[in-house]
């Protein structure tokens, strides 16, 4: 990335590690009275968080330094996420979770069902059953009485209560953020592309704490900043190099190697298809509707994440994502033992290849560095195939 | 002009100088862990005009260098097109990596699969294999090759395969079943990989496992198709590189004699 440029965000934060920028404003939230909820997930509900003036934030799981820690409990045969995950948590290092008075977990996978019965000595952890049919009609009237738990759970223990005009307003908030965040990924669109992931990743930290009228200010000269680039020619450079879009496992920390890479190789990253990129962002929930948890509901279960079946979702939206971006290429990272995107990487990649006549590579990995140069391997051998 | 092709490889450096299409010069040796020092060894009192690095150390080596650095996948490719041109499909297992390439009409690579990030199967996984029955690499096919009946080893992980073995061992097997285990092991992975392309034009096998007839044997038997050997699997990649370095298209390598690069077909 050219350092030369003026960074989209400005503050003080800027160059540095960007979950510093996202602790600053948990910690100003915290000195205002409020109270924070860690989350591991894109599938807790956030709107209710915020509608109980409470704040969410995405607790620590993608570094490679506590998994030693953590591996004397946990199987090492078990995927990074979680390890890192748990080691944060014995090792008390994730100032984040630090601040957390309670966790909200989701039966995504068997690994981190289990591992969250070992947070539960550590902090008051609720877990939410996830329903893995999304098609069936049993799966949205279960999620539905989950949220409900939830809400349930948030009251009691914060001794508060929940309107459904508070949750209108959080949903509303939360499309705002949607709306303000597509409308950045649109330069993600642009050949060259005027964003860089890096900086992408600093808007998408502080989108999953802070509430839409706090980004408001800093939305607008962000969008500023690129329309600006855009009309400079920035990285003119990179204009007609290789397009590579990414899908798969969360992807972030140590895992950014893979992302390096691409950079490294000549190549440009146009879309993040996973929970740590536009997923989040993917589509609105539905307002006014009188039945607020209903629509949370419908827009949650419609997340396409591999613990699914089937996951046809994900085809679709990797659909929407190679028409909107223009991909030249799709790189699907999966963390070692994460069995349900390993196995989906099949029929992604058969149908990446198939239907979109793109090429695929699969890329298992964790967050150790020592497979660096063989990702780079493939990285470069894949772009070779689009020179 | 005088191109050379530099393959920085993980066990083994391979170098080799081009005068046009003509190889004028080869040359390999074992990588260290001072890699750069090796490489200038390597290429010490050699005259070229032009250097192309690629394999593991191409990245240290082109930066000291100041060349240019491509991937291995690239590199065997186009080395496999200029010495072979029939050549639709390369297997390369090296000292850490087994890949497939499917090359298109036009020389392009078409896609590429390459093994997990362990050494399993590869020409380490051999060397590990051959110490833990205390055979040289050598004594290892031939002793393979004289067994009448093998074990199925499951585990390609180097580590668990390694234990398995002394299990095996344990268990009273002979030692030349338990070698023709591990070759029919590393056979079968690289079928499976072979497998995941299209199987289309011929298959060249490469890469300094190619050096083991057994298990081209044991490949081409798997397979049903005849696989083809180069004389040198080692240096394909170093020519692929030459060749780039060179500037041109893919053109058909000759030995400075005229001589064509030997191909042998194994059949199946």
């Amino acid at each position: 990335m050219d350092r030369k440029l003026e960074p989209l965000i400005p503050d003080k934060y800027a160059g540095d590690n960007p979950l510093k920028r996202v602790l600053a404003y948990i910690e100003s939230q915290v000195r205002e009275g409020k109270k924070v909820v860690g989350l591991y997930c894109g599938y807790a509900p956030v709107e209710l968080i915020h509608a109980a003036s409470l704040v969410p934030v995405t607790l620590c799981a993608f570094s490679n330094a506590p998994i030693e820690k953590a591996e004397v409990i946990l199987p090492a045969n078990l995927c990074p996420l979680i390890k890192s995950s748990f080691g944060f948590i014995i090792t008390d290092t994730c100032p984040f979770f630090a601040l957390s008075e309670v966790v909200i977990g989701e039966t995504t996978c068997d690994g981190k069902k289990k591992v969250f019965e070992l947070i539960s000595r550590y902090k008051p952890i609720h877990v939410m059953e996830l329903p893995q049919f999304p098609e069936s009609p049993r799966a949205l009237k279960s999620w539905v009485l989950m949220i409900k738990e939830l809400k349930g759970f948030i009251e009691t223990y914060f001794k508060l209560k929940i309107s459904d005009e508070d949750i209108e307003a959080a949903i509303a908030n939360s499309n705002l953020k949607t709306k303000m965040m597509n409308q950045i990924f649109e330069y993600l669109a642009l050949d060259p592309p005027v964003i860089h992931w890096e900086e992408l990743y600093e808007v998408l930290f502080l989108g999953l704490s802070c509430k839409a009228k706090d980004m408001v200010g800093t939305f607008e000269s962000i969008i500023e900043k690129l329309e600006a680039r855009k009309n400079e020619g920035y990285f003119e450079e990179k204009q007609g190099s290789p397009r590579v879009m990414i899908t798969g496992c969360p992807v972030a920390g140590d895992a950014l190697k893979v992302f390096r890479a691409v950079d490294r190789a000549g190549g440009v990253i146009v879309a993040l298809e996973a929970c740590s990129g536009m997923k989040p962002y993917m589509s609105y929930i539905e307002e006014g509707t009188g039945d607020p948890i209903m629509a949370i509901a419908k827009r949650y279960l419609r997340i396409p994440c591999s613990c699914m079946t089937p996951n046809d979702g994900r085809l679709r939206w990797l659909d929407h994502l190679i028409n909107r971006f223009k991909p030249h290429a799709v790189i699907d990272v999966i963390l070692h033992a994460c069995h349900t995107y390993n196995v989906e990487s099949y029929k992604v990649g058969e149908y990446i290849q198939k239907e979109h006549g793109l090429p695929f590579l699969k890329i298992v990995t964790d967050y150790s560095q020592n497979d660096t140069e063989q990702i780079a391997t493939r990285i470069e051998a894949l772009l070779d195939i689009l020179r | 002009m005088k191109a050379a092709g530099l393959d920085v490889g993980s066990r083994t450096l391979k170098l080799v100088i081009l005068n046009g299409n003509r190889i004028i010069w080869a040359a390999k040796s074992l990588s260290s862990f001072d890699q750069l020092g090796s490489v200038l060894n390597l290429l010490n009192g050699l005259e070229y005009d032009r250097i192309t690095v690629t394999g593991y150390g191409r990245h240290l080596v082109s930066a000291h260098l100041g060349c240019s650095a491509i991937s291995e996948i690239k590199a065997f490719a186009i080395g496999s097109k200029a010495i072979f041109p029939e050549c639709g499909v390369v297997l390369d297992i090296g000292g850490q990596d087994t890949k497939v390439i499917s090359l298109g009409e036009k020389n392009e690579i078409k896609k590429f699969e390459m093994n997990d990030k362990c050494a399993a199967g590869t020409g380490r996984f051999l060397e590990i294999m051959a110490n833990a029955l205390n055979y040289s690499l050598d004594e290892f096919a031939v002793a393979a090759s004289s067994a009448s009946k093998s074990e199925k080893i499951n585990n390609m992980c180097t580590v668990f395969a390694e234990s398995e073995v002394i299990s095996l061992i344990a268990k009273g097997a002979k030692r030349e079943e338990i070698a023709l285990s591990i070759h029919e092991a590393i056979a079968s992975r690289s079928v499976a990989l072979l497998k995941r392309v299209e199987l289309k034009g011929e298959i060249l096998f490469a890469g300094g496992v190619a050096l083991n007839r057994f298990l081209c044997n044991l490949i081409a038997r798997e397979l049903k198709r005849t696989v083809h050997v180069p004389a040198d699997p080692q240096i394909v990649g170093a020519i692929g590189a030459a060749i780039h370095a060179s500037g041109s298209e893919i053109f058909r390598v000759l030995w400075h004699d005229g001589k064509e690069v030997e191909v042998k077909a194994v059949h199946g």
